[in-house]
């Protein structure tokens, strides 16, 4: 018994303003985009015929091909850093950390700059990219080079050091979160029956934390790839991704061309969420093992 | 050949060095940024400082017509404001809601589920082209303050969900059986209970609004918010003036995080009292 009935009305009525919302705002201006991504005609309205020519467009220029390859590329590049840097950091936290009061100051260190603004913490990464910026003053001042290296501002380089530290978080997070359900006892047994630790870790602790591992890959996947501030902010208008382009040809007033990359950005993060969902199954995560 | 027990003392200490070169290389530029908003009039947007002051606060304060940020900030504000009270209500009675486990109560979830999931820019893009189909002036307190909330209500609802999965029910059902009616029990009872957690959804709700890039690019109109106008700037000339901003900015974000945290360890606290 509880304040709510099961299967009440009253419990339907509750929740459809917040459905209707989401509805309205989220899953109908996207149907939206699909369909608008489609029009031919000279006007915009609804009357539009349907056509593939926008997409014909998009794919005749091969500068938006090598875009859309290069962001591929780029995102696939950030995955593995943060992948691979956020176990490294979920490990060490949750099975290193001894004392309680460590683990949880360290932790907090880690999240902390996740609340606050992405858009703030990109523009905090231009002191140090540029020119004269702090990573060259100190690589001169240590003798590395003589003249400064002009490859961190406005550069591929610079957008991923930035984001490397924008989202090892979001690696992170899931991990800790499968690494603390790991029960102590499956580790203590493993190791009685004499199995060396990097076999315990290879064959007990990273196939159980996998879940983990993998829904940390889709949120920077997602993020990655739909982050068009940092590369606006670090890039300058010299380096740009499909993010960019869709800014770019909504600017331009070319809104079907910006719903065709826009749809295609949408296909590429489905098609990743998707291949993730078949190695993880996300609704098993919560049941009990 | 070094035995194990070394060999493990030695991954612990590669991890913790690695642990503490990302802390670094995480927090360095957020205090590069902080220190270099301190720096005198001539100063520049990075090293030497040329000596130290208060002149770019002060011109934050001080407004041109070209770049003044005290509107924007107040827009911020209200429109994270409005997004907070928003969420409240409606992720409580979301909540409440999937505790009555209505017909469809999984796609209820995946609903919400996917304005987390779903980009700021297709969001933000698909609803611009929405309205204007259907004529509809874009503008930050309608199409923006709409597009907001769906992006901080899941993180909300999330919360209260959370709330509720740790939530006794046996309180409220001591007050049904002492013959208080549904509503009053919640009222009374379930409501003052909850109270932490829903401050939480706020301040989610207010910190989510007040960051908020993506969404609000597309459906501003005329008049910007703080992010859009710190963007703005960045694209005309960089000064230390947008680092007296991030630094604001950022307590302001520190001290929202530690009023939640602090909330979420009170109601712990105060839940496990009551159940010793």
């Amino acid at each position: 018994m509880s304040t709510i009935r099961v299967r009440s009305p009253a419990s339907y009525w509750l929740a459809v303003p917040a459905a209707a919302w989401m509805l309205g705002v989220v899953v109908v201006p996207i149907v939206l985009l699909v369909w608008v991504s489609f029009w031919g005609g000279r006007t915009f309205s609804t009357t539009s015929p349907l056509t593939f020519d926008n997409y014909a467009r998009f794919f005749a220029n091969q500068t938006y091909v090598k875009l859309a390859m290069s962001t591929v590329v780029h995102t696939a590049t950030l995955m593995a850093v943060t992948g691979v840097l956020g176990y490294c950091i979920a490990y060490f936290l949750t099975m290193k950390v001894r004392s309680p009061i460590w683990r949880m100051a360290l932790f907090l260190a880690f999240i902390v700059p996740f609340w606050t603004s992405t858009l703030i913490r990109a523009i905090a990464w231009i002191p140090f990219l540029g020119v004269n910026g702090v990573i060259n003053q100190t690589l001169m001042f240590v003798g590395v080079t003589q003249s400064p290296i002009e490859a961190f501002l406005y550069s591929r380089t610079g957008i991923t050091m930035a984001q490397v530290s924008l989202y090892t978080m979001m690696a992170a997070g899931p991990v800790v979160y499968m690494l603390n359900s790991i029960a102590p006892a499956l580790r203590e047994a493993a190791m009685t029956l004499k199995a060396p630790p990097l076999v315990v870790f290879w064959r007990i602790v990273f196939p159980l934390t996998l879940p983990g591992v993998v829904i940390g890959q889709v949120l920077v996947f997602l993020n990655v790839m739909s982050d068009f501030a940092t590369v606006a902010t670090i890039g300058g208008n010299k380096h740009a991704l499909l993010s960019n382009l869709v800014l770019l040809f909504y600017e331009g007033s070319q809104i079907r061309a910006a719903s065709v990359v826009a749809v295609l950005l949408m296909i590429c993060m489905l098609i990743g969420v998707v291949a993730a969902l078949r190695v993880v199954d996300i609704r098993r995560l919560g049941a009990d093992r | 050949m070094i035995g194990w027990k070394s060999r493990l003392r030695l991954t612990g200490w590669l991890l913790g060095t690695l642990t503490v070169i990302f802390l670094i290389y995480q927090w360095l530029p957020i205090f590069t940024l902080g220190l270099l908003s301190f720096s005198g009039p001539t100063g520049g947007t990075t090293f030497p400082m040329n000596g130290t002051s208060l002149h770019w606060y002060e011109e934050v304060w001080r407004a041109t017509v070209m770049n003044d940020f005290k509107p924007p900030l107040l827009r911020s504000t209200l429109l994270a404001a409005a997004c907070a009270v928003t969420t409240i209500v409606l992720s409580t009675m979301a909540a409440q809601a999937m505790r009555g486990r209505f017909r469809g109560n999984g796609w209820f979830f995946y609903l919400m589920l996917l304005g987390i999931m779903a980009p700021g820019i297709l969001v933000g893009f698909g609803f611009a082209i929405m309205m204007r189909l259907l004529g509809v002036e874009l503008s930050w307190d309608t199409t923006t303050f709409l597009v907001q909330v769906s992006w901080t209500l899941p993180f909300g609802f999330l919360t209260m969900l959370a709330v509720f999965n740790r939530f006794d029910t046996r309180v409220e059902e001591a007050a049904l059986t002492l013959g208080a009616s549904r509503l009053t029990t919640f009222r009374r009872i379930t409501l003052p209970l909850i109270v932490p957690g829903v401050i939480g959804a706020g301040l989610f709700g207010f910190s989510l609004s007040y960051d908020e890039y993506p969404r609000s690019m597309f459906t501003i109109g005329p008049d910007a918010t703080l992010p859009l106008a710190v963007m703005a700037q960045l694209d005309r000339q960089i000064t230390p003036e947008i680092y007296a901003i991030g630094t604001m900015t950022t307590l302001f974000s520190l001290i929202a995080v530690t009023l939640c945290t602090f909330g979420l360890w009170a109601m712990r606290r105060s839940t496990s009292l009551r159940r010793a």
